[in-house]
């Protein structure tokens, strides 16, 4: 259960992020998280809606997470695939096995909406 | 106080507050990743080449260390943090074989992060008394899923995973084998009492990360402890 380490490590984040841009309140964090990342949007969620509360800069803050595919591009013939999973896709054009992951491991802040 | 918003306007004042967003676009363990940067400059400033084992609890991890001090100690200066939840156990065993070792307990939690090792390498100084170490290892708490999250400013990471736990651990587990450069094959002795398919582990693993470095080894007969060693003084003559 790393996602309440992921999440206190956030919060600690958005305080740097909110004294920075002078904010009185957080009202919206979105992240982007890769289907191959590993964190469980739900138990991201829920850790970070526990712990936020404790905070008034971040009790009313909202969790937008836009889960980001899993991409491949093909070392062979340069096509890029969405593939459902990891486990082991071909390439859909030449049937290569020589692949490249081009997104799907995101684990990331993309901004902050904030109150000033 | 202001009840609307909770501002240290007076009441009466005017809702002004402009919303903004904020363009952040980083690593949500960035905390960490720092602290990681800022471990890994330590080590590099010292020559110390670090070392994070992550495998499932009792896949070996200890065994591993203590075979390698054993064969290493007089050659190499090595110096252990070991990551658990609970008791000092493992660095007992660590220092049984005569090497400096500090226990980090988390008390809870299933891994290690970067600011554990920063207080830990400190603590472990204490008992080096102005030697330098050539190697320092880092034992994560046994679990396969956590650990690989959590970058310790290490150079080599190491995923293990034992004959008992099935051939079928790098597709349940890809981050492990993904964020590892080297896969450790242990307790190989038992491979003819389990249905374990070697040449499968092996295909799934360098399907996940074509670059892993492969060792099978047991610590029972000694298979693959000479590669293992040869590795470790290779890397670190590198």
């Amino acid at each position: 259960m790393h996602e309440v380490s992921i999440a206190l490590g956030m919060l600690d984040e958005l305080f740097r992020i909110a004294q920075e841009n002078h904010a009185i309140k957080i009202t919206r964090v979105k992240l982007k998280i890769g289907k191959m990342s590993g964190i469980v949007t739900d138990s991201l969620k829920f850790a970070f809606d526990a712990v936020k509360l404790e905070h008034p800069l971040l009790s009313q803050a909202e969790i937008v997470i836009e889960e980001v595919p899993l991409v491949y591009k093909c070392n062979d013939c340069h096509v890029s695939f969405n593939a459902a999973d990891i486990y082991f896709p071909a390439c859909p054009e030449c049937g290569s096995g020589n692949l490249q992951l081009v997104s799907g491991e995101e684990q990331h802040i993309e901004s902050v909406e904030v109150e000033i | 106080m202001c009840d609307t918003c909770g501002c240290d306007h007076e009441q009466s004042h005017t809702h002004s507050h402009e919303t903004r967003t904020v363009d952040v676009n980083q690593s949500l363990l960035k905390a960490n990743e720092d602290a990681a940067v800022s471990n890994k400059k330590h080590f590099d400033d010292k020559g110390i080449l670090a070392i994070n084992l992550i495998s499932s609890p009792g896949s070996g991890k200890t065994t591993l260390l203590e075979k390698t001090i054993e064969a290493l100690k007089d050659k190499i200066s090595i110096g252990v943090l070991e990551g658990d939840i609970e008791t000092d156990l493992d660095a007992e065993r660590i220092r049984a074989k005569g090497v400096p070792a500090v226990q980090l307990t988390t008390g809870g939690a299933c891994h290690l992060d970067s600011a554990q090792i920063h207080r830990g390498f400190h603590s472990l100084e204490h008992q080096l008394h102005g030697k330098n170490l050539d190697v320092l290892f880092i034992e994560n708490v046994g679990n396969l899923v956590c650990p690989s999250f959590f970058d310790l400013g290490e150079h080599v990471r190491i995923v293990l995973i034992s004959v008992p736990e099935g051939h079928d651990k790098p597709v349940k587990y890809p981050k492990a084998i993904r964020t590892s450069q080297v896969l450790i094959i242990s307790k190989s002795d038992l491979v003819q009492h389990f249905d374990f398919d070697l040449h499968k582990i092996k295909k799934d693993a360098l399907a996940l990360n074509p670059s892993l470095k492969i060792i099978v080894t047991s610590a029972k007969t000694g298979e693959g402890m000479e590669e293992w060693i040869d590795f470790l003084i290779h890397r670190l003559h590198r």
